[in-house]
């Protein structure tokens, strides 16, 4: 098959899922218990005010017909009101959205820049010390729910540690950034990076433990090849064949682990946001689901997915480049 | 099915690996902590304060706690020793927290167990029978398992959390009502929301390994035999597929089991769970008491790391001696 053609296909794939998300999360919110009247009108209304107020949501309408109109909102771009913050749910997705692929950058660095190394030195030291400790270390990484990871760090590095805080964002990495290029000041640079550390950690540690091990597998098959005992064999420094590559070899599925495991990543920023009082998308989400705000919920739900497709479809396009047979499928 | 290699191999791989053997350990400790917490706890897990003269909770047995006391407008500072009344200290509300720690064993492990098992029983039957007719009922449920793949779990978990409610069903405890324990809590929660729920959202991953696994079968040769001896399809998914494919199924679902009491932890930890005796409940009851009684949220912590440890290693252990060559989606942070 055409790279072309598995693009297309790969595309329509992608829509039918973000139809099949929002339709879950319609169907989720018809079932919901929780009357959107009462929080609009912030009390219980009069007779009059909930006809109005149902009127204007479409709620008196047919259930199917809500459906279409909500599909039909969807496609001209709007993802509806927000019950009780009385604004668009786009401004609040656009609002919080930021701080998320924030954390989720910085977690996938913290991930990637202890995983790799570890993973690495545990496949050519096999059953020495340090693979034992790499393997043990992410065993306990897998093994630890990331909120109780989170207030242990609170409570051992932040009430100790007196420049880090305990919760919140401080300020955004742009505004950190433009204040370096503006004034040639590093100190707001300095104050973000205190305020995103420990939750980088919290939601990387799961990530390093998953890549450590990945890492260390791959690696470990990749090293028993022929090529690696003829490359050596014919001399080249062993440090030159491991990293250059036996080490790339290794990374290119990892990869697609990665995007796969998006979803995780969104999951663990939901609960590591609501530790760390961090302002993100995972934090708003909680907040709307336990007030009843179901458009802010949809809202969120369904930019994650639209995110963890397209996120998908461009690592497979990246692994069928560095990998020219899977296109052929 | 089991045969006899699979238990040679189960065997001789538990003998050589420490790491196996501990796992066991750990799981079998967990699990008799929440089979026998009625007899086990020293305090009924709901009973409210347990704390000393002044309204402070204990810390853990052998330790002591400076607590700050305003006193005609200063603020003094008495200690509070543990008291071995309490071995593990009382939370914010003086519950012993020793006791409450046997019974979130107990939610964990039965949300852990009894969800994998309606998540197998949902998936299973549905992968074995896609991978094995194939064709349009296999492309349906490729489409289903790619939709539900787009949902984080535990943001799918919580909206239908959001959407059905915290149900749970009152179970009569039995070694209560034997007399084996008095004073302890006659009915046991059972949070059956979080447990559908969190097998509504694990189910596709048994649906995927099933159906790789019936695809690969209905092309063996004994399958064709049974097919032109006049065996039924119905037949030879029971006699012949759903057998041969338990190996990685067993695997599958000891990963899962770790999944989901990570998943239940953190659902219990954001106020969606239906019981208040869980690990999780009580790390956010403890959030608020950091950094002085960090005890309330550290010591349900532990108990989560041991037992998904003790689950992720007798996976570990499956997976060496079976070798399924599976994927799946590991012990998973946020499951």
């Amino acid at each position: 098959m055409s790279s072309g053609k598995f693009f297309v296909r790969r595309l329509l794939q992608g829509v039918f899922v973000v139809w099949g998300v929002v339709t879950i999360t319609f169907a989720l919110r018809a079932l919901s218990p929780g009357d959107p009247v009462n929080l609009i009108a912030g009390q219980v209304p009069d007779q009059a005010t909930r006809d109005q107020i149902e009127q204007d949501l479409g709620l008196d309408q047919p259930i199917y017909v809500q459906y279409f109109d909500y599909l039909g909102d969807l496609l001209t771009g709007s993802l509806g009101y927000s019950y009780n913050q009385r604004r668009a749910v786009s401004d609040i997705v656009a609002q919080h959205f930021a701080a998320t692929v924030e954390l989720a950058v910085a977690a996938t660095v913290v991930a990637l820049v202890i995983a790799i190394p570890l993973g690495v030195v545990s496949a050519t030291r096999r059953n020495q010390p340090a693979d034992y400790g790499a393997t043990f270390g992410s065993l306990i990484g897998i093994s630890t729910p990331n909120f109780w990871l989170g207030i242990m760090l609170i409570l051992i590095v932040a009430t100790q540690v007196g420049f880090i805080p305990t919760s919140g964002r401080g300020i955004a990495f742009h505004e950190a950034v433009y204040s370096i290029f503006r004034y040639g000041y590093v100190g707001h640079l300095f104050e973000w990076f205190t305020y995103i550390i420990l939750p980088a950690i919290t939601l990387g540690t799961y990530f390093t433990a998953l890549i450590t091990r990945l890492t260390r597998s791959g690696m470990v098959d990749e090293l028993g090849k022929p090529y690696v005992t003829a490359t050596e064999a014919k001399g080249l420094p062993k440090t030159l064949v491991r990293y250059k590559h036996v080490l790339r070899n290794t990374l290119i599925p990892i990869i697609t682990v990665l995007g796969l495991q998006l979803g995780t990543l969104m999951g663990g920023a939901v609960i590591t946001e609501e530790v760390f009082n961090w302002p993100g998308l995972g934090q708003t989400f909680i907040t709307a689901l336990r007030n009843g705000d179901w458009p802010v919920v949809q809202g969120i739900v369904l930019f994650i997915a639209v995110a963890f497709v397209v996120i998908n479809i461009f690592v497979d396009a990246l692994y069928a480049r560095l990998n020219p047979q899977v296109s052929d499928e | 099915m089991i045969s006899d290699r699979i238990k040679a191999n189960l065997t001789s791989e538990f003998r050589q690996s420490v790491l196996a053997k501990l796992g066991v350990v750990l799981l079998l400790s967990i699990l008799l902590m929440g089979l026998f917490a009625p007899v086990l706890a020293t305090h009924n897990p709901h009973e409210q304060g347990h704390t000393n003269d002044a309204g402070a909770s204990y810390p853990p047995y052998g330790l002591s706690d400076e607590v700050p006391m305003f006193e005609d407008g200063d603020i003094t500072y008495h200690s509070v020793d543990g008291t071995s009344e309490h071995l593990l200290g009382t939370n914010d509300i003086g519950q012993d927290i020793y006791s409450r720690f046997l019974y979130g064993a107990r939610t964990s492990l039965l949300v852990g167990l009894s969800g994998t098992l309606l998540a197998t029983a949902m998936g299973v039957p549905v992968g074995l029978v896609a991978g094995y007719f194939g064709g349009r009922v296999d492309d349906g449920l490729m489409r289903v398992a790619d939709v539900m793949l787009a949902f984080p779990s535990l943001v799918l978990a919580l909206a239908l959390m959001g959407a059905f409610g915290r149900g749970t069903i009152g179970i009569p405890d039995p070694i209560v009502l034997a007399g084996f324990a008095d004073g302890m809590p006659e009915t046991a929660t059972f949070p059956g929301m979080v447990v559908v729920v969190v097998a509504l959202v694990t189910w596709v991953w048994f649906a995927r390994v099933a159906r790789g696994e019936a695809m690969a079968i209905r092309n063996e040769e004994y399958v064709k035999a049974a097919r032109s001896l006049g065996a039924s399809h119905a037949t030879i998914m029971r006699r012949h597929v759903l057998p041969n494919s338990l190996t990685p199924i067993i695997v599958l679902a000891t990963i899962q089991v770790a999944a989901i009491i990570l998943l239940e932890s953190s659902l219990s930890y954001l106020g969606f769970s239906g019981t208040t005796l869980s690990w999780g409940y009580e790390i956010q009851r403890g959030y608020d008491y950091l950094p002085n009684q960090w005890w309330i949220a550290t010591i349900p912590g532990i108990g989560i790391v041991l037992a998904v440890i003790g689950v992720n290693l007798i996976g570990d252990w499956l997976r060496d001696a079976l070798d399924p060559n599976i994927e799946g989606e590991g012990g998973g942070g946020a499951g």
